[in-house]
């Protein structure tokens, strides 16, 4: 733009006035802005679903969707700048912020590198695996997804590796070394070796990192209430524990006093440059830009017993078993195979009997040194031919490498170690290869699912593959679901967010009725639970205790347990959620759905706070709506209309804008009252919402609980939403309807056409949002879609979001159903407050519908429209 | 050319897939799906050796995208209907248009499928595809 150009812009708001905009125009652009708020939402949930396992996408559908949304979002801010006659730029910036980031996740690059040096193990998940490498991303899996214990510690991330040795020079060097080397004489890599590692063991540590590491050791020291913590360094590389195992290539320090921590980094880092590690790299075509090595610092725990298992034993598959090798003290004993030590082995399926027993003559143990490193000692006479796991031990121990290995859908081999406490830590989790013979798993497959007996199969909706054999557990009502068995599998009428303390022990999910993108199934893809949502008979068809196998990924429920399955699937070449397409969609939509703009009246409710699309959405939707009264009631030289406040008793704070024929009020009236609303969809509304008794008024009991939360999500106490009077409104003419209205938290909106052609007539609605915590709001969620389905809607529910739609019915019966839809409306204002089990959500369901059977039998519509045809 | 069979632990031939998708990630998820429902599958992500394993067996079914490096999915439907009639050919595509549609079912091909679909949706097709087949 040149100056000239851009100074006319600056100044346009000098010009003379322009004259009057007819309303219809800048309705149409708000009209255009809701369509697109809408279709933005829809395709949001449309991407979510993409992560069930249930579509085959591939790449050219991540960039087109991304492409879709981001266009969609664009236009809606420019619409939303139109409407607003604003400059506002801060809204383009966000936009153009999230855009970015999403482009470069697209290109290969990772938008938010971790750049920090350090960072806490409670942060960690497999999204940072190129910051801390694999070893330590899994841990942060296992620890903070899975919810198991691994021993407290930070990591310092690749960035410090590079940042370390760029300070001292090293990486130039390495460089030229290599270039140097002919790649075969073993004296000359030995020699380029042994000059590397020696520079590292004296090389200097730069200040900033220097600073990180002392940072991250006060809290460690805080934490743990000690000064002389100890800690195991072990090393975290690229590629290590990945495909390519690495195991003992890399060198892990235990016991280290905090003095000693920057020594034992360099001692860590210095074992990248060993003639066999080198090798080892070279061997499998690993390039010199491919190594990182990125270093976790744990607290040592105080081992009692250590060791290492195999998910899978190193037997013939037939024997479906898991083996442990443990002794007294801790790990390295036992890894390194340099003491003696017990064999367990146990069934892989519950209750997981000990299937043998080696006990081994462990008369030393590994232990902490007094000051540092490890020393070895005498174990007591007594316990040299114990066993070292208790029968509860191996239990804890076995649950926990199943979860593991269900989330990772691979074989593991785990090293772990039980406390004095016998609280178990996991130390390490990485994948174990049994791959069989191809051609045999495969005729075992195909054999195996063609002679089981099929229960039901291709009902509902897939929301996260995978395998899980086990028992039915039928959850039918609120039954106490402490007593949920270990490895059963829940059978249930709905989903709800209250299985989410079953995840860890489910092997499997199956509803009758629920939707792929609310809380539950949030939550059993991050568990990654074989669950199959909406089946509609899962509860008729199965009993409880029946053995049954449910193949998510095929979505199949066969009666009994088919092993070959779950092997089947243990031994597959890819695993889904491992895949990059999936990995990098999950990211693509950390930046796209998740709603971080929740309060209008809260101060954090501006463009500079949109961290995701649905920020920008939901902040355009407000303002519009917003802006939209505001110029009907302030800009009046800029359009042709007067807004009309409706006389009425309850609190609705609605305005009217009349565009053609929907009230009989003059045309500069500043009020109007309900008998002057002519508009039929308008008059059916409000008909419903005032005479049907469902405004409810009568205070609702608010427990601590949703009060707490409501006063968390809104960070204020004054319970603005239900105290200050929301400016609600209505667009009208005699046949249509759009109407806004909020009220406290919540949002409805409505959209109506009611005309004499039946095949014009169409309403829709859609319900987002509420003061209380997500399960009461999706629990009132269900309860409208259940009601808008009673009405014949065909309804839709993402999350907390409902939208009904119903078209071509009669005039006579589209104003009954919206009759009730205002009754709806009234019924649903506190709901969610009330919302306190599944359980009341039934009984508000039948309360409901017990309640609008008078308004059923009313005439519909305006007097002249008759009675209600049947 | 005689067409390599294989045969189950019953003696009856089990169905045999070639699927040609360019994005490694279908060929990964189609190939172990179709794996469980008991048909035998191939899978190639790129054309020519997809081609060349036309040229020399006949499958009963073939998936294959449209767009992509190299060969033309098109041609592969093409030509597998040229060498084996009785092969029926499903298409899936992400750039789903009428045009695209038409020409492949004036082609030949079965079914169109637009990409992303459901795991389901092309099972059912599979499974249609065979039951027809078993019927003739």
């Amino acid at each position: 733009m040149d100056v000239l150009a851009g100074l006319k812009e600056l100044f346009c708001f000098w010009h003379p006035p322009k004259p009057p905009i007819p309303f219809v125009v800048l309705f149409k652009k708000f009209k255009s802005i809701l369509e697109r708020n809408n279709r933005i939402l829809e395709l949001m949930a449309d991407m979510g679903d993409k992560l069930s396992g249930d579509y085959i996408f591939d790449r050219q559908y991540i960039n087109d969707a991304c492409e879709r949304v981001s266009d969609l979002v664009f236009k809606l801010v420019s619409d939303l700048n139109i409407l607003t006659e604003s400059e506002d730029v801060e809204l383009f910036i966000a936009f153009e912020r999230i855009q970015h980031e999403i482009h470069e996740e697209l290109a290969g690059r990772r938008a938010v590198p971790v750049i920090r040096p350090t960072i806490l193990l409670d942060e960690l998940n497999s999204d940072l695996s190129e910051e801390v490498g694999n070893k330590f991303a899994n841990l942060g899996d296992i620890r903070n997804t899975l919810g198991l214990s691994t021993p407290d510690g930070f990591v310092i991330t690749t960035k410090a590796f590079f940042d370390f040795m760029e300070f001292n020079g090293l990486g130039k060097d390495i460089d030229k070394a290599l270039s140097c080397w002919d790649g075969k004489a073993q004296d000359h890599l030995e020699a380029v070796c042994k000059d590397i590692r020696k520079r590292i063991l004296q090389a200097t540590m730069p200040k900033n990192l220097l600073a990180q590491v002392n940072a991250m050791a006060d809290i460690l020291g805080s934490r743990h209430h000690t000064k002389s913590l100890r800690l195991a360094v072990r090393s975290s590389a690229w590629a290590e524990d990945n495909e390519h195992s690495f195991a003992g290539q890399y060198e892990s320090i235990l016991g280290v006093p905090r003095s000693g921590i920057l020594d034992a980094y360099r001692q860590v880092l210095a074992s990248v440059y060993t003639p066999e590690a080198w090798q080892y790299r070279l061997h499998r075509g690993y390039k010199e830009h491919e190594i990182a090595m990125a270093v976790g610092c744990q607290v040592m725990v105080d081992a009692q017993v250590s060791g290492a298992m195999y998910t899978y034993a190193p037997l013939p598959l037939e024997k479906e078993a898991m083996v442990i090798s443990a002794a007294w003290g801790l790990g390295p004993a036992v890894v390194q195979g340099i003491a003696e030590s017990d064999t367990f082995v146990l069934d892989r399926c519950p209750p997981h009997q000990l299937l043998s027993l080696e006990i081994g003559q462990k008369e030393r143990r590994l232990a902490q040194g007094a000051r540092s490193g490890t020393i070895w000692k005498e174990v007591e006479e007594p316990l040299h031919g114990a066993p070292c796991l208790s029968a509860d031990q191996l239990q804890r121990l076995a649950h926990a490498a199943l979860a593991i290995e269900r989330y990772y859908k691979r074989p593991q081999d785990i090293e772990w170690t039980f406390d004095g406490q016998s609280h178990l830590y996991i130390l390490q989790s990485r994948p174990l290869n049994i791959r069989p013979e191809h051609r045999e798993a495969r005729s075992h497959i195909d054999d195996a699912t063609l002679r089981a007996q099929v229960a039901f199969s291709n009902k509902g909706t897939v929301v996260q593959g995978g395998v899980g054999s086990g028992k039915v557990f039928l959850a039918c009502g609120d039954e106490d679901l402490k007593d949920f068995p270990y490895g059963a599998i829940l059978v249930a009428l709905h989903t709800s967010p209250r299985y989410a303390r079953i995840m860890q022990k489910a092997h499997g999910i199956i509803t009758d009725v629920g939707s792929a993108t609310g809380h539950m199934a949030t939550l059993a893809r991050e568990y990654r639970v074989p669950t199959v949502v909406d089946t509609g008979i899962a509860t008729k068809m199965l009993r409880q205790g029946d053995e049954i196998t449910l193949d998510a990924s095929e979505n199949v429920v066969y009666l009994g347990t088919i092993r070959e399955l779950s092997r089947f699937e243990l031994t597959e070449q890819d695993v889904f959620e491992e895949s990059y397409e999936y990995r990098l969609l999950r990211r693509l939509l950390k930046k796209i759905s998740p709603l971080n703009l929740i309060d209008s009246h809260s101060d954090d409710f501006k463009p500079s706070r949109c961290r995701t699309y649905h920020d920008i959405t939901r902040y355009s939707h407000e303002k519009a709506v917003e802006k939209l009264i505001d110029l009907s009631e302030n800009y009046q030289r800029y359009h042709d209309k007067v807004p009309k406040r409706l006389e009425v008793d309850l609190p609705l704070g609605l305005m009217v804008i009349d565009i053609e024929d929907g009230t009989s009020a003059s045309q500069d009236s500043r009020a109007v009252t309900m008998d002057q609303i002519r508009s039929v969809p308008l008059k059916a509304l409000l008909k419903g919402l005032t005479e049907s008794g469902m405004w409810t008024t009568d205070p609702v009991a608010v427990d601590i609980g949703s009060f707490m939360s409501s006063v968390t999500r809104t960070c204020s106490t004054s319970m603005a939403g239900y105290g200050r009077l929301s400016r609600n409104l209505a667009v009208a003419s005699k046949e249509y309807m759009n109407l806004n209205l909020r009220l406290g938290y919540h949002f409805n909106l409505v959209d109506a056409y009611i005309g004499d052609v039946p095949n014009d007539n169409y309403v829709s609605f859609r319900f987002l949002g509420g003061v209380t915590d997500f399960i009461r709001r999706s629990r009132r969620a269900k309860f409208i879609a259940a009601v808008l389905e009673q009405l014949d809607f065909r309804v839709e529910v993402h999350g907390d979001l409902v939208v009904g739609r119903l078209k071509k019915n009669s005039t006579a019966r589209m104003c009954s159903k919206i009759m009730i839809l205002g009754g709806l409306i009234g019924y649903t204002r506190q709901l969610d407050v009330g919302m306190k089990s599944d359980d009341q959500m039934a009984r508000s369901f039948a309360d409901f519908m017990q309640r609008i059977q008078p308004i059923m039998d009313w005439p519909a519509g305006s007097d002249e429209q008759g009675a209600r045809s049947v | 050319m005689a067409a390599v069979t294989d045969v189950d632990n019953d003696g009856a031939r089990k169905t045999q897939i070639l699927i040609l998708d360019d994005e490694p990630i279908v060929c990964k998820r189609l190939r172990p799906a179709f794996q469980k429902a008991g048909y035998e599958v191939e899978a190639f992500t790129d054309s020519t050796s997809a081609m060349a394993r036309i040229e020399q067996k006949r499958f009963d079914i073939v998936i294959t995208d449209l767009k992509m490096q190299g060969t033309d999915g098109m041609r592969l439907l093409s030509r597998t209907k040229e060498i084996w009639p009785d092969t029926n050919v499903v298409v899936i595509t992400g750039f789903a248009t009428s045009e695209t549609a038409k020409e492949s079912f004036r082609k030949g091909a079965f079914d169109f499928i637009a990409k992303p679909f459901k795991l389901s949706d092309i099972l059912d097709t599979v499974r249609r595809l065979v039951a027809g087949n078993s019927k003739r």
